[in-house]
């Protein structure tokens, strides 16, 4: 479906995508536009191979495509190459190395594209701006002036919804790890209570220690790699704070 | 850990700042944004100081966004919501406007003047194509990085220190399982 591969909804794709669409679509043999109607998923095929896109990089478990409708050049989808709808669907592993390659490539575009930024956006739900059913998270590169507007408005939340959603949340959370105690496969992770107690102790350690300057700064240069870009002066024009 | 006197999220994480925590453990904080986008606009931050998504060591930035799906599944399940967004702003030009790098967790419902949608730059196939290999070209130097062991992160909440009162009961618990069994898909 033409619709899936717009992801901006009041967005559709031009006449000409459509239509070569369509006919991509024409051109599968019966098994294939079985699986598809099956799958009802534009990306699963452009995974199998079976519709062309612009791979920028790929692996056992992940692909990253250039979005056809880009909001600025080198707009790239990530996506994993099992078929989730949302991100809650996805394994933590999964989620991991999704957003290893987002770092990677949003490190990538600021060296190879002469970009200054990026955003990272994934969106759950239709009201969230989802349009396509795979699971995708947009990387888009930056520049001042790219003309790309995202409203994110700063509502002030009063005290009891602040406490409200706060009690729910956490407790969701905390209700979560509990939970994964009790299943069998993760068991191998270590979660024995003295785990548990010595993060508590190493906590409060942390507490009392005040920060050296001098070492942090040194740390922070060396995580910067001096090649074609400074990422360090990318951070730097942030400000101090 | 690395913190940054002159940084709010630091001072947030050091407790000199009050904050609404949701979660925490050792590497990572979340805490519900007191101007947020929507209600139960979380972020999700490293302890740590480090101004871009880039500069975050890959054990971490995996736990982050963990931590992220966690709470975008906790709001699907307790807010009366419609969607979420994990929204990252890496950078000036991306609208970044703290030095400290978080994954903002955004409830969203029809019209609630949030817009992360953007207007199509139609591109040649020339300029498609040269994108395509500088980016290709580039990701081989730089690398993903891979991580061995998934840490599952260790939901170390402090409810005792934020609410001595609150505990999470085996009531909750089969509320929560309830709950999942009613999951959206």
């Amino acid at each position: 479906m033409p619709e899936q591969q717009a992801p901006a909804p009041q967005q559709q794709m031009s006449p000409e995508q459509i239509k070569a669409l369509q006919e991509k679509i024409k051109q599968m043999s019966p098994e294939e536009l079985k699986e598809f109607q099956k799958k009802q998923c534009i990306f699963c095929q452009i995974i199998a191979g079976k519709v062309q896109s612009r791979k920028v990089y790929e692996d056992d478990d992940v692909i990253a495509i250039l979005d056809v409708n880009p909001a600025n050049p080198g707009h790239i989808l990530i996506m994993p190459r099992e078929h989730y709808s949302i991100m809650p669907q996805i394994p933590d592993d999964e989620i991991s190395h999704i957003f290893a390659v987002a770092k990677a490539l949003s490190n990538s575009s600021l060296r190879a594209l002469e970009v200054q930024g990026s955003n990272i956006i994934v969106a759950n739900g239709v009201a969230a701006g989802q349009r396509a059913q795979h699971f995708m998270a947009h990387l888009i590169p930056r520049k001042e002036n790219d003309g790309v507007k995202f409203q994110v408005p700063q509502k002030t939340i009063s005290e009891e919804e602040l406490q409200a959603t706060r009690k729910i949340l956490s407790e969701s959370l905390g209700a979560k790890a509990e939970e994964t105690k009790v299943v069998p496969t993760l068991l191998k992770m270590p979660r024995e209570k003295k785990v548990v107690e010595a993060k508590f102790k190493e906590k409060k350690q942390h507490k009392k220690k005040k920060p050296i300057k001098n070492k942090e700064t040194k740390k922070e240069k060396k995580s910067g790699s001096g090649e074609s870009i400074n990422l360090d002066d990318i951070a730097k024009v942030l400000g101090p704070g | 850990m690395k913190t940054r006197e002159s940084c709010l999220i630091c001072q947030i994480v050091g407790n000199k700042v009050p904050s609404y925590k949701v979660y925490e453990d050792d590497l990572i904080l979340a805490v519900v944004d007191v101007n947020g986008a929507n209600p139960g606009h979380c972020f999700v931050i490293p302890k740590n100081h480090y101004p871009i998504i880039e500069q975050v060591p890959d054990q971490e930035l995996a736990n982050l966004f963990s931590v992220a799906n966690k709470i975008s599944s906790a709001i699907f399940e307790n807010l009366k919501v419609q969607g979420t967004n994990i929204f990252v702003a890496n950078g000036i030009p991306a609208g970044q406007t703290v030095a400290h790098f978080m994954v903002n967790v955004i409830p969203r419902k029809e019209n609630d003047g949030v817009n992360l949608q953007w207007k199509t730059k139609q591109l040649t196939e020339e300029e498609m194509s040269t994108v395509e290999l500088k980016l290709k070209e580039q990701i081989q130097n730089v690398g993903v990085g891979k991580i061995e062991n998934v840490e599952k992160p260790k939901t170390i909440l402090e409810n005792a220190e934020i609410q001595p009162t609150q505990s999470i009961s085996d009531d909750d618990e089969e509320d929560y399982i309830s709950k999942q069994m009613k999951r959206i898909p």
